[in-house]
């Protein structure tokens, strides 16, 4: 907590509970345990140059097991390994050409403006989970992980019912872009 | 060299004067230009220093000054004169000064190598700083713990595995071609350049193998001799093993043995998907 503080603010408090801190008066602070971590944690951080600004330190070392134990290998699972990585690829390689018809052909396919719009959207979805997958670990920080997940999926429906409005009931994607291109 | 100078000198007797030190003598010998009054050419070296002993004393940077005429070519001939001559607290790992063990792996001006294979910059007069491996625990000064890494290389079996015994009952034999895929592979001598440069290995260690155990794995993979290879494939299935990868290629640049770990896992995910 204190670290946040600013050192410039923190030092003051830090000179004074210096001057407080004399030996012939220290025991009649000795209850207020609290309070000398406290003074502490203030002291260090008031005379650190720089303010610490660790959004997340790294947590101690834990090794699990023994030294010579290899690391547990994870249960098999496909639909987040190969089978994942291999749809993520196919799935953006196959933007290319859906990107490029509906301007190659200079005609516009609601049928083929609906796939493109579903792939953008898979496309995204997968790219935000792989980020979120990275910088959210699970086994660090499980209530973090679980929100940013649900509020990945909601974002992605939103989406989704969006896409979907302004398919049904408007120009279409490809037809919007083509406007605003030549207004 | 240097460190061979003055360890000598040290065996000789610590009466020696530096002056008097016999590799003067062989120096005189070795070449004309080398004049000995020649002039001082001082480098500064800023180490990282951090003590077990202290915890609650932050790490902090120390520079030595050295004169690089008296000095091996090497970063790590600079640190063993360090060691031996101004500061013998500097902690850090070397083994065979000539980059076959791995031990001194270090981040120098920034980049992970060997400091046996790095060469001190003549070029500039600027301060040429090392520090440990990056995201590592370090346990001293330029030593970081690799308990994880090994505990990691570990669990990909790195051994052959099989069942069927060779038809002949010599050694299990392979043709050239198949030999030629462990080319590339077969040198890395795990010195945790690759893994300790790599974003994803920072962020995700505990969960994701990094590139020096995945190109191992790799290894294993290629082997024409080993017959345990969709276990081996199954082991890397899911999605923290194999897929924290994402080519950002840092590995392939660090490493000290030019090795491409960057490859090899392309190839592995490759194999893993057709």
């Amino acid at each position: 907590m204190a670290s946040i503080m600013r050192p410039a603010v923190l030092r003051p408090t830090a000179m004074a509970a210096r001057m407080v801190k004399t030996p012939a008066i220290r025991s009649a602070f000795r209850p207020a345990i609290q309070k000398e971590v406290m003074s502490n944690a203030i002291r260090a951080s008031a005379f650190h140059t720089t303010s610490k600004r660790d959004i997340l330190p790294p947590p101690p070392q834990v090794i699990q097991g023994g030294v010579n134990d290899p690391v547990p290998i994870p249960d098999p699972s496909p639909s987040h390994g190969s089978y994942h990585w291999t749809f993520e690829r196919l799935l953006a390689g196959s933007l290319v050409p859906l990107t490029l018809t509906p301007f190659a052909a200079g005609s516009l396919n609601p049928t083929l403006d609906a796939v493109l719009c579903a792939a953008i959207l898979v496309h995204s979805h997968l790219g935000f989970q792989t980020i979120i997958v990275d910088y959210v670990p699970a086994k660090r920080f499980p209530t973090a992980r679980k929100i940013s997940t649900w509020g990945l999926n909601l974002a992605t429906a939103l989406v989704g019912l969006g896409l979907y409005e302004f398919e049904t009931n408007d120009v279409g994607v490809t037809e919007a872009i083509r406007r605003v291109w030549t207004a | 060299m240097a460190a061979l100078r003055s360890t000598s000198a040290r065996a000789l007797g610590s009466a020696i004067k530096p002056a008097f030190r016999p590799a003067m003598f062989v120096r005189s010998m070795a070449s004309v230009s080398d004049t000995p009054s020649e002039k001082p050419r001082m480098k500064t070296f800023q180490v990282y220093r951090w003590n077990p002993d202290t915890p609650t004393e932050k790490p902090r940077m120390q520079s030595y000054t050295l004169d690089l005429n008296k000095t091996g070519p090497m970063i790590l001939d600079a640190l063993i004169r360090i060691k031996n001559e101004l500061d013998p607290t500097l902690t850090f790992r070397r083994s065979c000064r000539e980059g076959i063990c791995g031990s001194c792996a270090m981040n120098i001006n920034g980049q992970n190598t060997l400091a046996c294979l790095c060469r001190i910059n003549t070029e500039d007069a600027s301060e040429t700083k090392i520090y440990p491996l990056p995201h590592t625990y370090v346990v001293k000064d330029l030593v970081p713990d690799l308990t994880l890494f090994y505990k990691q290389y570990k669990s990909i079996k790195p051994y052959l595995q099989r069942d069927t015994p060779s038809p002949d009952g010599k050694e299990y034999r392979q043709t050239k071609a198949d030999r030629r895929k462990l080319d590339g592979l077969y040198e890395c001598i795990l010195c945790a350049c690759c893994s300790t440069s790599c974003p994803s290995y920072w962020w995700n260690s505990e969960e994701y193998l990094g590139p020096a155990i995945l190109l191992q794995s790799y290894r294993w993979l290629a082997d024409s001799r080993d017959e345990r290879t969709a276990v081996r494939k199954q082991a890397l299935d899911n999605s923290m093993s194999l897929y924290r990868c994402h080519t950002i290629l840092n590995c392939t640049r660090a490493c000290p043995k030019g090795l491409n770990p960057g490859l090899a896992i392309a190839e592995i995910k490759k194999q893993m998907s057709f």
